[in-house]
């Protein structure tokens, strides 16, 4: 199964390397192993997100800066306001990167 | 808001668990569960404190079988994570240290070299030496020098100094012994009184407070005037001739004058590399080592209100060292907007894309599976649609 690391860059990738590179400092934990959790990760946020999240949002902005690159796109708005059923918010300035679905499929 | 940060939690919990269950035959065949037990709590303390997650629900609902041993575990990575907070506080505290010890070198290896040469041979060395303890044991050379002439020999003051401010502990001792011998009650009373007075002073202003003490020897002009007065101050008798050359003001003179003294010989050679050296490169140095270190702090601040005046702070630091504060003000500039209240709060959204079009400048694009980080907070979406102007 492919999976993106895309999801390590989110709060709670970030936790899990931070945490996992303290144990792999500490000698607590072999590098090797550290990756593995990783991989399992990106496995585990992947399916959580497929399968657990149900919301949607909608996105409007200005584009101040669009990219594709390597299959992933990213964006850069301004003045982006973020609607969903629950919360509405406003920023000045948001970044979106947003690999390819198809490419989980394959 | 309420409902989907508690999702987002409640989804993170489960992530969690499902990570730390799959990894687990790695563990046990590998570095133990307890490790595992570990790094279940560190990652779970981490996402409490970035406010991502409750770990009120998960204690409560989430691990029934466990039950009360999930508590512990809780708490036993608190412990840890604090240990390792600990540290890396101190370690963010030390800059001030740091900054000592970066001074202090410049003081203590010039000197040495500096001083015993200073003496005999060339001006070139005793000048780096004395300008260096001076800015960097907080202009301590002034009182040393004044030392000098009185005992006779230059490098006892010097060293003295350095050693009476105990700033530098470290330092003290390599010095110490050869240098303090020569002079050590002296030298060491005079620094003493300097150097509290200074250190409150701080570095960068301590030049105006020396030049005060001194002032009342000499007419206190410049730095150039005061070193002269010093030299005066020591060597009473030799009034005349210091004066000539501190009066003169011209380096050429100076070098002159005490060449034709005995005892001034010595000190001659010292105070025109001093002043050279001193009003010049030395200053803009320390200057730069102080302002760098609070440009540094600076910098984050400015950069959010204004592009202007981080420019400003760029140059000085621009000359010392580094490039980060560069590359921040250019996304900056680039970002514009971004700088608001929140450096912190990087807003970001990851995602797959399933479909992304544009029709002349309006841009749309189907999104999904994603998390965003929103003003600090964190939502997940199954499917977004975005419409954006170009």
């Amino acid at each position: 199964m492919a999976t993106f690391e895309l999801y390590r860059r989110s709060t709670i990738g970030m936790c899990l390397t931070d945490t996992l590179d303290e144990m792999v400092q500490n000698g607590t934990l072999t590098p090797d192993i550290a990756i593995q959790v990783l991989v399992q990760f990106d496995k585990s946020m992947t399916e959580a997100l497929d399968t657990q999240v149900k919301s949607k949002v909608s996105i409007k902005g200005h584009l101040h800066t669009y990219r594709f690159c390597d299959n992933v796109w990213t964006f850069i708005l301004q003045d982006a306001s973020f609607k969903s059923e629950e919360c509405q918010e406003t920023v000045g300035q948001v970044k979106i990167v947003a690999c390819d679905s198809k490419l989980l499929s394959q | 808001m309420a409902t989907s940060s508690t999702t987002t939690s409640s989804v993170y919990i489960r992530v969690i668990e499902d990570v730390i269950s799959k990894v687990r035959e790695e563990f046990v065949s590998g570095p133990g569960e307890n490790v595992l037990t570990e790094l279940q709590g560190l990652w779970e303390v981490k996402m409490m404190q970035a406010g991502v997650v409750f770990g009120i629900d998960r204690s409560a609902s989430k691990q029934p079988t466990p039950g009360i041993t999930p508590v512990h575990d809780l708490n036993v990575p608190y412990e840890g994570t604090e240990e390792y907070e600990t540290p890396t506080a101190e370690i963010l505290f030390p800059p001030t240290p740091l900054q000592t010890p970066i001074q202090t070198p410049l003081p203590g290896s010039t000197p040495l070299p500096g001083s015993t040469p200073l003496p005999g041979s060339t001006p070139l060395p005793g000048n780096t030496p004395l300008p260096g303890t001076a800015d960097s044991s907080m202009y301590n050379i002034p009182t040393g020098s004044s030392d000098y002439p009185t005992p006779g020999s230059d490098s006892g003051g010097n060293t003295d100094v350095k050693g009476g401010n105990g700033r530098p502990s470290p330092y003290m001792p390599p010095p110490p012994s050869p240098w303090m011998n020569q002079r050590p009650p002296l030298s060491v009373d005079v620094n003493v009184a300097y150097v509290e007075g200074r250190e409150e002073a701080d570095r960068g202003t301590s030049h105006q407070p020396l030049t005060q003490d001194f002032f009342t020897m000499s007419s206190g002009k410049r730095k150039r005037d005061d070193f002269p007065p010093q030299y005066q101050n020591g060597g009473l008798n030799n009034i005349p001739q210091q004066d000539g050359a501190g009066d003169a003001t011209s380096e050429v003179s100076q070098k002159s004058d005490f060449p034709g003294m005995k005892i001034p010989q010595l000190d001659g050679p010292i105070p025109d590399p001093y002043d050279d050296v001193l009003s010049t490169p030395n200053i803009y140095n320390y200057q730069g080592v102080v302002s760098e270190d609070y440009n540094v702090v600076n910098t984050p601040a400015p950069n959010d209100l204004q592009a202007s005046t981080p420019a400003v702070v760029q140059n000085d630091v621009l000359e010392d060292d580094e490039d980060e504060p560069l590359n921040e003000n250019d996304d900056d500039d680039l970002d514009d907007m971004e700088q608001g209240d929140e450096l912190n709060t990087q807003h970001l959204v990851l995602a797959q894309f399933d479909k992304v079009t544009r029709t002349k400048s309006r841009w749309k694009c189907a999104l999904k599976d994603g998390i965003m980080r929103i003003n600090n907070k964190d939502v997940l979406f199954n499917k977004a649609t975005g419409e954006f102007d170009f």
